[in-house]
């Protein structure tokens, strides 16, 4: 059995990190939602300043999650997928050692 | 909040006593966990260690001993690394006694507070969790619609 959780990494620690603040969760799923945005309009909805935004946004793009393009005077932000799919099949494969394990516990204690 | 946590449950046909020893017992750890051996010093603060042939060997601490209830432990990674707060998630075992079996629960968390400060990760700590991977593939989810 391989110890996917302890052994490899994938970037999803970086990806925990940066989610684990609910503004940033939250500013995650309005981008997720609404196609893009960019610091300005998504601070019209949040209940934080502008420059808070773009902290927040940056914290997630350093952690690949979004990707920023300028145009003109904004930066325009959408989601990257790849890293939420792969921080969801790296939990995936977590949840499914623990089925495994747990079926080798009923096993040994079943048959000694 | 983004939750942070992996719960599953097995039923087991043999007593509480004999599944506590199975979950709790280096010999029997040395089977279900790694596949080359493990040591535990079975009570709160006791080192806990467990070898993979091929992968090398897994720090953790034994956080609760509650015979026969629950076992607790947090475990370190990267594989070798001693554990701290910061590089440690939480693995707790529940045994419910169900007719003459067993009901075993084990819930691992703590995966968003993996590199927080001490300040983030009290803050968090005090939240209400659940299915951190449902909330991932609800958020996908949005994101390939959108996409299509």
């Amino acid at each position: 059995m391989t110890p996917t959780r302890a052994a490899t990494n994938l970037g999803a620690d970086e990806v925990f990190s940066a989610l684990a603040d609910p503004t940033r969760w939250r500013l995650l799923n309005l981008l997720a939602t609404q196609g893009e945005g960019t610091a300005t309009t998504l601070a019209e909805v949040m209940p934080v300043s502008r420059v808070a935004v773009t902290k927040h946004l940056a914290v997630l793009d350093r952690a690949g999650l979004v990707r920023g393009r300028r145009r003109g005077r904004e930066v325009r932000y959408v989601v990257r997928p790849e890293r939420l799919e792969a921080t969801a099949r790296w939990l995936a494969g977590v949840a499914s050692e623990w089925e495994m394990r747990l079926s080798a516990i009923k096993r040994i204690a079943e048959t000694g | 909040m983004v939750p942070d946590r992996i719960e599953r449950e097995i039923t087991i046909d043999a007593p509480v006593d004999r599944v506590w020893d199975v979950i709790t017992q280096a010999e029997h750890i040395g089977r279900w966990f790694g596949d080359a051996g493990a040591e535990i010093d079975l009570r709160p603060g006791g080192r806990f260690t467990c070898t993979w042939s091929e992968h090398g060997t897994v720090n953790a601490i034994v956080e609760r001993v509650d015979r026969p209830r629950t076992f607790a432990y947090r475990w370190a990674r990267p594989l070798g690394a001693e554990v701290k707060p910061d590089n440690s998630t939480l693995v707790e075992f529940t045994l419910l006694p169900d007719g003459t079996g067993t009901r075993l629960r084990v819930v691992e968390s703590g995966f968003r507070t993996l590199d927080l400060s001490d300040e983030e990760r009290a803050k968090y700590a005090a939240g209400n969790v659940e299915g951190w991977k449902q909330e991932l593939d609800e958020l996908i989810g949005y994101v390939a619609r959108r996409a299509a």
